[in-house]
């Protein structure tokens, strides 16, 4: 009786270790599969580069922003409703999208008159 | 001087500021004793001090997304301290009063730390951008003064203005902001998760950028004071709804338990 209790825990075990199992590798897969295609923004004395980037339309993107100056920067859009400070020397990730085709201008706070840029969805 | 810092500090002061003093007039009505704001103030000052200066690190936590997580944590909590502080205000005469006036005091302190925590580690991090270059520093301080003076005098404006009305409807009016403003907390937060990919990102529900666009003058002061978005998404459509509705059916839910608890115990 015990033996046959001892069994039956031991299959529920291994059933949930499978379940477990399956559920983790079809979440990286579908990660995988469905991660957001990455671009990289840099900020050198105070100026984006690239000014202008290109993505595709209706697609979630990763961007990756690289502040190469000595001093701290707001990426800040009211048309992609962004907003985040990247310390001088560093770098941070924002994602954006999906977006309809279109002009989506983003700016840096701290420095507005000379940090402008645009990102294109196409 | 420098127009930027004007801007930025004017912009953050008027966030936390208005938000102030209407918490001021509800702790001036409900006679909240003692040095709540005095004190709730310097810790406000010091915690967006400390924020600032390990931001560094807490940027890099869960994949570059610490920032908006801490952030965002912040605003859902300003917003909770806001329903309690609705729910104390609007049941205030049903309240045993000692007890009630040290849990307002808390809330109302908290409230004040963690809007001066959000909006202060901002203007702490432009100004730290400056500390190697002197004569920029002075400029910039300087130009920040201004920026500060007006948002205070905003502030202190807005706190008259609220005084000087008759109690019903100056409690109206504190209700009606406190609630905005924490809606705008929840619009914000959200945002903010969907910005590092915690919530899901869907297209635009609808753009009022035609009527009011975010970028004028009017649109980043409805921003700034009450999250104002011109293009949401699905979710923060949903969040500013539920959150804003969530209130009067707690203020409300909370009146009639107290009102149904006070006929109950008459009867016994």
């Amino acid at each position: 009786m015990i033996k046959n209790k001892v069994i039956l825990q031991s299959r529920w075990v291994s059933t949930l270790r499978f379940c477990v199992f399956t559920v983790l590798m079809n979440a990286v897969s579908i990660g995988a599969v469905w991660a957001a295609p990455t671009f990289t923004l840099e900020i050198k004395n105070h100026l984006f580069y690239p000014a202008e980037i290109v993505i595709p339309a209706n697609t979630k993107v990763r961007l990756r922003v690289i502040n190469r100056d000595d001093t701290p920067e707001e990426f800040e859009s009211y048309e992609l409703n962004r907003e985040k400070v990247i310390l001088g020397n560093s770098q941070t990730v924002i994602f954006v999208g999906p977006l309809p085709p279109g002009e989506y201008p983003f700016f840096g706070e701290f420095n507005i008159s000379t940090a402008q840029g645009k990102i294109i969805a196409r | 001087m420098l127009l930027n810092a004007i801007v930025i500090v004017l912009r953050e002061t008027l966030e936390a500021g208005i938000l102030m003093s209407v918490l001021l007039t509800v702790g001036r009505q409900l006679e909240i004793q003692g040095r709540w704001f005095a004190v709730a103030l310097i810790a406000g000052i010091a915690g967006s001090f400390l924020y600032a200066r390990y931001l560094g690190a807490i940027s890099q936590w869960f994949d570059y997304a610490g920032q908006e997580v801490v952030n965002a944590l912040l605003q859902y909590s300003l917003y909770w301290c806001l329903v309690v502080i609705c729910v104390l205000s609007f049941n205030w005469q049903k309240l045993p009063l000692p007890s009630s006036r040290h849990v307002m005091a808390t809330f109302l302190g908290i409230s004040v730390v963690l809007a001066c925590v959000r909006e202060g580690s901002e203007i702490m991090i432009f100004f730290l951008g400056y500390l190697t270059d002197r004569d920029v520093m002075v400029k910039a301080m300087t130009s920040g003064f201004v920026g500060l003076m007006i948002g205070v005098s905003v502030g202190a404006l807005c706190y008259y203005i609220i005084m000087m009305q008759r109690k019903p409807i100056s409690r109206i009016i504190q209700l009606s902001l406190m609630m905005l403003v924490a809606g705008g907390m929840v619009i914000q937060a959200t945002q903010l998760l969907v910005q590092v990919d915690w919530l899901p990102s869907t297209e635009p529900v609808w753009n009022t950028s035609f009527f009011l666009s975010e970028s004028s003058i009017i649109g980043q002061l409805v921003y700034a004071i009450f999250g104002y978005e011109a293009s949401p998404t699905q979710i923060e459509a949903l969040m500013y709804i539920g959150s804003l509705l969530l209130i009067p059916v707690i203020v409300i839910g909370v009146h009639y338990f107290l009102k149904s608890r006070r006929v109950s115990s008459e009867l016994t």
